[in-house]
């Protein structure tokens, strides 16, 4: 990817609208991510906003081909394969020193050396990023030799003891098994292992437990956030399922058709959902309180438009009931609609919550 | 006992080990429960439990090491292949990947009328229109008839798989992990067209999935299974509202959105046992918060806690 190379890290400083607070471990601003493809480009992430304090979580939430698989390859600047471009935006991560570094416009050898110790990323399915000829404590002790030096032997006595840290039975043992001795919620564990052993500031998850059963999915969600409130990281957890969001988050953001379309606290988005696209999403599968009645599921109309042929103006105007003639005239802007929350939605006042 | 009586499917014990190095694998052991006619019968468990299994031996789809299965009052086990095969009309099955299912060289129009010919022996031009009767009753036009399967979105290629099934005009489906990897919308869209087709057509469903609140939302019943064996049986009201069994309120608390976020919420330590060697007893004691001594000694027998509602745990004192 032809880059400015090398942008000077800039000092600690909060932005304006910041009010004191601390400064995020990220901030992403209007960033975008582009595909060249035969049938055209694929505007996979089209102006993303958000930020990610320390200890905190923001989930990130949307149907299949949302764009957040490509929001976090891009932060982890790991799309070179892909042939992807970040066509625009900035990604600021705060630095263990304090320092602030644009990583959309870090030069490749810097970010080799940022991935995996200062921000790490786990993914859906543990077994095509783990090694299958390697031992899983090589695995672990990789990173620890490579970022902070240590020695074969004492990375080895580390990774038997991040092992015990995500909770796996006879660690000491374990060290020596290669992936396929494990079982999905093991391998899932020694994912977590690798990404946290340098320490790092900022953890993504794409979607780490869709493949687990729910037992062992609540399992490793208590594991991350038990993690990341000792280590006051900062975290971002992808994932389709929007009740989910509420075992995990803190703070929500919605994805829909490349854009965020609401962001919030997670408490008052699930239970004042302002954009209609997250309403209608909570409505696909109802969660009812014991013994209350039955609701039904309850679809959204049309289907998701294609990344080549997205709809004018709203991009959810053609799926939406509340839909009137000014949602098609621009894109709505992501708007504040309280002191910690915005909506990507011109009628979000009318409609009401 | 009138017909209406009759429940549609009858399970009697039915018992599958596979042969493997080792132990035999234990995938599904001593299950009975019956089906009514127009009945949703949800079925749900961790990975491993035996869920596909149990579908395919109610089907006959593999053998049963032991145990019966009464379909209307047919013996399955009884029927020749040749029977068995023409049998098949009345009982089919969809799955979760419904491309696996089709035939990419196939159009949608011929892959509804194979079923059509073969059960019907009706001619191509009879067939074709019985093809674009099915698609309409799964809420697609007559225009995707000469398109492949790949032309497809994820829910419609469900949609044509579903409609497939209905080819030969069957009582009773199993599905499953039908919707599991399609997105929420479309989910929702799957399970009203099951829904409605179930009001309309009075078809029995065995809907197997890990997804507890799809489950809810579609069955009459539901049945939890764990290494095998069942837990517990109950209407989809009592089992959500009032579980009995410690797995249920597990499965039911682990569910996202289902538990109080922080302490107070049971998280089950480590993992299902290898079904080769399951533990004596009550085999849910490994990983059971409620676990007494005597839990290692006999297999607790399913009981009713009220009418309709059966456990198997040893333990009625407590309240979960
Ligand atoms: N290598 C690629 N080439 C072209 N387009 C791509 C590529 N990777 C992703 N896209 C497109 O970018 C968009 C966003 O994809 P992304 O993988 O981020 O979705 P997602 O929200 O993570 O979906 P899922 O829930 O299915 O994981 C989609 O339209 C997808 O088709
Ligand atoms: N053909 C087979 N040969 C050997 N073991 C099998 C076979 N099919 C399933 N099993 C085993 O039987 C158990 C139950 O499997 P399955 O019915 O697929 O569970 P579920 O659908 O609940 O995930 C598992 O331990 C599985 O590995
Ligand atoms: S802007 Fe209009 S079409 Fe878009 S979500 Fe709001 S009401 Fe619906
Ligand atoms: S029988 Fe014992 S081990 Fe089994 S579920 Fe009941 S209390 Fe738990
Ligand atoms: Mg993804
Ligand atoms: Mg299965």
């Amino acid at each position: 990817m032809p880059r400015v190379q090398d942008v000077p890290s800039i000092p600690p400083a909060g932005r304006a609208d910041d009010g004191g607070a601390l400064p995020p471990v990220l901030d992403v601003q209007d960033l975008k991510t582009f595909f060249p493809t035969d049938a055209g480009t694929v505007r996979a992430v089209n102006g993303v906003s958000f930020a990610v304090r320390e200890g905190e979580t923001l989930a990130i939430v949307g149907e299949s081909g949302s764009g957040k698989s490509v929001t976090g390859l891009t932060i982890m600047r790991l799309l070179g394969r892909a042939g992807a471009q970040i066509a625009g935006g900035e990604i600021w991560l705060t630095r263990g020193d304090g320092n602030r570094v644009d990583l959309a416009r870090l030069a490749d050898a810097d970010m080799e050396r940022l991935r995996g110790s200062e921000i790490a990323m786990i993914f859906q399915d543990p077994m095509s990023s783990l090694n299958p000829v390697f031992p899983v404590g090589e695995q672990i002790a990789e990173p620890l030799r490579l970022h902070k030096g240590l020695s074969r032997r004492a990375a080895r006595a580390a990774a038997v003891e991040l092992l015990a840290l995500v909770g796996l039975s006879d660690p000491a043992r374990q060290v020596d098994a290669f992936p396929h001795q494990l079982s999905g919620g093991m391998r899932q564990r020694i994912m977590i292992a690798i990404a946290l052993a340098c320490e790092p500031r900022l953890l993504i998850a794409d979607e780490p437990t869709t493949a687990l059963d729910v037992t062992v999915q609540a399992q490793i969600i208590a594991l991350l956030r038990a993690l990341q409130a000792r280590r006051r990281m900062a975290m971002i957890f992808v994932t389709h399922d929007l009740h989910l969001v509420g075992d995990v988050a803190d703070r929500v953001a919605v994805m829909y058709a490349s854009q965020v379309v609401e962001e919030g606290p997670v408490a008052d988005v699930l239970a004042t959902p302002a954009h209609p696209y997250t309403r209608a999403l909570l409505a696909c599968v109802p969660r009812q309180q014991r013994g209350e009645k039955r609701r039904r599921m309850t679809p959204i109309p049309g289907t998701m438009p294609s990344a080549l042929a997205v709809p004018s103006g709203c991009r959810f105007h053609p799926r939406c009931a509340h839909a009137a003639a000014r949602c098609i005239e621009a894109v709505p802007a992501l708007e504040a609609i309280a002191p910690d929350r915005r909506a990507r939605c011109v009628r979000w006042r009318e409609i009401g919550p | 006992m009138t017909a209406a009586a009759e429940p549609l499917l009858a399970v009697r014990g039915i018992t599958k080990h596979f042969a493997a190095k080792g132990p035999p694998v234990r995938a599904v052991q001593d299950v009975s429960f019956e089906i009514g006619r127009g009945e949703v019968l949800g079925v749900v468990g961790e990975s491993g439990c035996g869920k596909s299994t149990l579908g395919r031996l109610v089907l006959r789809l593999v053998e049963p090491t032991t145990g019966t299965v009464a379909f209307d009052g047919t013996e399955l086990m009884a029927l020749a292949a040749a029977e068995l095969r023409r049998f098949r009309r009345h009982m089919q099955m969809i799955f979760q990947d419904p491309f696996a299912s089709l035939n990419p060289r196939m159009t949608v129009g011929e892959a509804l009328a194979e079923p059509v010919r073969f059960h019907d022996g009706l001619g191509r031009a009879a067939a074709r229109d019985r093809a674009a009767a099915l698609l309409a009753q799964v809420g697609l036009g007559a225009e995707h008839l000469d398109r492949y399967p790949r032309a497809f979105s994820g829910g419609q290629r469900q949609r044509i798989a579903i409609a497939r099934a209905l080819a030969t005009a069957p009582r009773f489906l199993v599905a499953d992990e039908a919707v599991s990897a399609l997105d929420v919308s479309i989910q929702a869209e799957v399970v009203n067209l099951l829904k409605s087709l179930q009001e309309t057509f009075g078809l029995a469903l065995m809907f197997i999935s890990h997804d507890l609140s799809v489950v809810e939302a579609i069955s009459d019943r539901a049945m939890v299974l764990y290494l095998g064996r069942v837990m517990e049986i109950a209407p989809i009201d009592d089992l959500y509202s009032r579980p009995a069994h410690p797995y249920t309120l597990a499965l039911l608390q682990a569910a996202p959105g289902g538990g109080k976020r922080g302490g107070d919420r049971l998280i089950l330590k480590g993992e299902i046992p290898s079904p080769s060697a399951p533990p004596s007893g009550c085999v849910f004691r490994t990983r059971c918060p409620f676990a007494l001594a005597d839990c290692a000694r006999d297999i607790p027998r399913l009981t009713a806690v009220r009418p309709g509602h059966l456990k198997a745990c040893i333990r009625d004192d407590l309240t979960l």
